[in-house]
């Protein structure tokens, strides 16, 4: 029997005035697949993402998670699915008006009404040491920069350690260092089964990362494969976008293993999530997670 | 030909905006419904929208009731007089203090203060994504957003309003006394016994009717903003615009229904 698709698009069409963004594509995300939608500025994937999250709604064609439409989710589907659900955004879209605690805590308090005030804070502190921000959490999203704006938009998809996760080019307007840190939390999740579904135009990130490659260009779907595929993709338009794709010695790297074990038993410990995941030593999933995040971030300050 | 068409497409888009805004409105007043008995109730956004359209328009309101008050009643006492008609002082100020401009300038208050606020921030919050955000985490924004606000403004206007008549009729009552004084007992007397329910009921129902519009109005404004910056101010000025428009108009008909029906 074939497996049901994690998220699959079905002829999604969209136009925005005269312009069609999307022009009929068919796309699938596979359980614990990561999928890289690759091209150029305005080949329609921040929609893409969108419309695969339900955010966005198309003029035609629907969008179907595990195999039911979104649009047709009861209200207690759609809540069991934004809470399985992350998502990034471009440019982070932090709620201007709270504090960057209560952008991390809102995804918390809705979903787990149940959670006390000190496990809520500590899947806040847990989800921001995480993406590396160690600064005041009562400050402002308009008092940050905007890499740190973006950490936190990240921080705030990863807080309920989601099964699905959507990002809309991910490393954009990050330094250097933090941009390094993205590949790394991707390969944790990817190490512990999540599905993940990338709008990125970044050949290093994708080179890192994907599993399979889909490749959008004028709305249109060129090309869609594995990893391993896209290199003998000879069309010169695909290749204009795949083409610094580099070829890779190992998919997963020897360091992410420490990073999703520790990940796996902070998310254990605190979330009831994966209770029978194994443990990661250490007096608690916190101090575990914050040693191999010391350990594993290149040029990071200390805590 | 190219006219025809013109026109054809415009009409076409406005009935198709026309019955979009009252989809909306349907899905405020149905969340606004639903909104004590849903976990993710927007309480604080409600005591805030509360604490802005109301409490902080006091000031403003009482001033403005203040200087009416005693301009009708300069006005009247002296017109009044000349055709021996003083005693319809307290009638007209009652009419046209609780019925006409009591809900009607606390509406352009609201309009002026809350209506631009809604709008534009709301329009913000679009073109910063955050409306995404919450549909993201979860969280619906008609419910979370436009709910809260609602109820805050339709509160509040009728609030204001009541507060509007006391200081109108106090604004009043200080000019009598400079004129012609005479005891607190006597004038707010005269003045109950000219009162009617309909006075009350008409000042409740406008503001209520107001305050549906101006809220539903701007909120729509904001929610309409999809991309660009330079739409947040022209949301903000189209907010401003229909709601008068919306409000004077229900006015007119209000009134029209009041006297004629």
């Amino acid at each position: 029997m074939a497996t049901v698709p994690k998220i699959e698009l079905r002829g999604i069409r969209a136009r925005r005035g005269d312009y069609e963004v999307l022009r009929g594509v068919d796309l699938s995300l596979a359980a614990g697949e990561t999928l890289f939608v690759m091209g150029g500025a305005g080949a329609g994937k921040s929609f893409l993402v969108k419309t695969a999250a339900g955010i966005s709604i198309p003029d035609e064609g629907e969008a179907l998670y595990e195999g039911k439409s979104l649009a047709r989710l009861s209200a207690r589907e759609e809540a069991a699915f934004r809470k399985a659900s992350g998502f990034v955004f471009q440019d982070a879209a932090l709620w201007a008006n709270q504090s960057l605690f209560d952008n991390l805590a809102l995804p918390v308090r809705l979903h787990e009404p149940r959670w006390g005030k000190a496990e809520v804070e500590r899947a806040v502190r847990r989800a921001a040491e995480l993406v590396g921000y160690d600064q005041d959490l009562r400050a402002r999203p308009a008092e940050l920069s905007s890499g740190e704006r973006k950490l936190i938009g990240l921080a705030r998809a990863l807080v309920l350690d989601p099964e699905l996760l959507f990002m809309d080019d991910p490393t954009s307007v990050l330094d250097e260092a933090s941009a390094e840190r993205v590949p790394e939390i991707i390969e944790a999740l990817k190490s512990r089964g999540r599905s993940i579904l990338v709008a990125s135009a970044s050949s290093e990130l994708a080179s890192r990362c994907a599993d399979s490659v889909a490749v959008l260009i004028g709305g249109e779907l060129a090309a869609r494969g594995a990893y391993a595929e896209a290199a003998a993709w000879t069309e010169a338009r695909v290749r204009a976008v795949t083409g610094r794709l580099k070829a890779r010695a190992s998919s997963t790297p020897a360091w992410a293993g420490g990073l999703a074990g520790a990940w796996v038993s902070a998310f254990a410990e605190d979330t009831r999530i994966a209770e029978d995941l194994p443990k990661a030593d250490g007096p608690d999933g916190m101090s575990a997670l914050g040693d191999i995040i010391n350990d594993v971030g290149e040029g990071k300050d200390e805590p | 030909m190219g006219m025809l068409r013109k026109i054809g497409r415009a009409t076409l888009g406005a009935i198709e905006e026309f019955l979009y805004s009252l989809g909306f409105f349907a899905q405020v007043l149905k969340e606004s419904a639903l909104l004590f008995r849903r976990r993710q109730v927007g309480f604080r956004v409600l005591v805030n929208q509360i604490l802005f359209t109301g409490i902080e328009a006091l000031g403003i309101a009482a001033a403005m009731a203040l200087a009416i008050g005693a301009a009708i009643n300069l006005i009247g006492s002296s017109l009044l007089a000349e055709f021996g008609q003083g005693k319809l002082m307290y009638t007209i100020l009652i009419v046209v203090i609780a019925r006409e401009l009591g809900p009607l300038l606390t509406a352009f208050i609201v309009i002026a203060r809350s209506g631009t606020a809604i709008a534009t921030e709301l329009g913000g919050m679009a073109v910063g994504h955050e409306l995404e955000a919450y549909v993201a985490v979860g969280v619906n924004p008609i419910s979370f957003i436009a709910a809260p606000r609602f109820l805050g403004v339709v509160v509040s206007l009728v609030v204001l309003d009541v507060y509007f008549n006391v200081f109108g009729l106090l604004g009043s009552f200080a000019v009598v006394q400079l004129l012609r004084p005479i005891g607190v007992d006597e004038y707010f007397r005269s003045l109950f016994a000219v009162l009617t329910p309909g006075d009350l009921l008409s000042g409740f129902v406008k503001s209520l009717v107001f305050g549906v519009i101006i809220s539903v109005v701007s909120l729509y404004r904001g929610f309409a903003v999809e991309r660009s910056v330079t739409e947040v101010p022209v949301a903000g000025i189209k907010a401003v615009g229909s709601s008068f428009m919306l409000c004077i108009l229900a006015d007119v008909v209000m009134t029209a229904i009041q006297y004629l029906g």
